[in-house]
């Protein structure tokens, strides 16, 4: 299985999810995301699910705890791309993945991450 | 052709209960379709009446159909208008919650108008929750909401609402309209406007 790749722009993260995400992908990333925050003064982190179009309950947790964990670490999360039909299957699974930022492409998540970073800074 | 048809037509004569269940299932298709009725009302806003009851089905399809619209159209907000939704219980607000979770995950922020004191109690009463979600009275008063979101501001225009009048009038009928025609007309709204204020 291929790694997510995490690229650096400025002061933002962008992994792109190129494929169907596995478990142990899913947890892959999580922790390079991590990692790439410990190692790097990213603020921000842009995740892209254009291309996924199979989702179940642990891969929903998973993206639940990658927000959770970049904010523990000082950045903020923004999940872009999302399929309708995975908004739908998550919901029907009572994920509602209330403290995630979401956006509908990357270009609205660039800007919402813009916001968001600009708004810790004066907080 | 002519052959390919005529047996076809007798068939239907032939069983007329067949010919009455594709109506019906014809017709259920229409119905369908026209009770989600996803508009948009400006650049970046789409609106969803809601007209009669609220099942689970019939949420699953306009939360369906709502979603493709959201990624088709690019909107940020989408206003779900419940003014004509006869009952709200908590059977109805778990769907619209659904559907306000499923849109939200799209990045879309869903606004729910056209509730009124009597849902509102009923949905205290019930215990529902609706934090998290924006609501207003009004469709008018959550397009507005919608707008200052997105930085717009609606203004009149210096003499906008004279003209407005004016062409209405003079849109009846197809003629031309004079400057001098709307003249008094004109003075006479902008001295009505001005008592008013």
């Amino acid at each position: 299985m291929a790694r997510v790749p995490i690229i650096r722009v400025g002061d933002t993260l962008i992994a792109t999810v190129l494929e169907d995400l596995h478990d142990r992908d899913a947890l892959q990333l999580q922790e390079d995301i991590g990692a790439a925050l410990e190692r790097t003064d990213a603020r921000g982190v842009l995740l892209d699910l254009t291309v996924v179009e199979l989702i179940d309950s642990f891969l929903g947790r998973t993206l639940n705890d990658v927000a959770a964990g970049t904010r523990l670490l000082g950045a903020q999360a923004v999940i872009v791309g999302m399929q309708p039909a995975v908004a739908m299957t998550l919901v029907e699974l009572g994920l509602e993945l209330k403290g995630v930022r979401t956006a509908l492409n990357a270009e609205k998540g660039m800007a919402l991450l813009r916001r968001l970073i600009a708004g810790d800074e004066t907080a | 052709m002519t052959q390919d048809r005529a047996p076809q037509a007798t068939r239907s004569q032939a069983n007329p209960q067949a010919a009455t269940a594709s109506t019906i299932e014809e017709q259920r298709r229409a119905i369908r379709e026209l009770q989600t009725p996803v508009i948009q009302v400006w650049e970046g806003i789409l609106a969803l009446p809601i007209v009669g009851a609220l099942d689970t089905a019939r949420s699953q399809e306009m939360t369906e159909t709502l979603l493709q619209r959201i990624v088709e159209t690019g909107s940020d907000i989408v206003i779900l208008d419940i003014t004509a939704v006869p009952v709200i219980d908590t059977a109805v607000a778990k769907h619209l919650l659904e559907t306000v979770a499923a849109a939200r995950l799209l990045g879309a922020e869903v606004l729910i108008v056209g509730l009124t004191t009597r849902t509102a109690m009923t949905l205290v009463h019930l215990g529902v929750d609706l934090g998290g979600v924006t609501t207003r009275t009004t469709l008018a008063k959550g397009l507005e909401l919608a707008f200052s979101r997105l930085g717009l501001e609606v203004t009149r225009r210096a003499g906008g609402a004279l003209r407005t009048a004016g062409s209405e009038a003079a849109g009846a009928s197809d003629r031309p309209r004079g400057l001098g025609g709307n003249a008094s007309h004109d003075a006479a709204r902008h001295g009505a406007e001005r008592q008013d204020a």
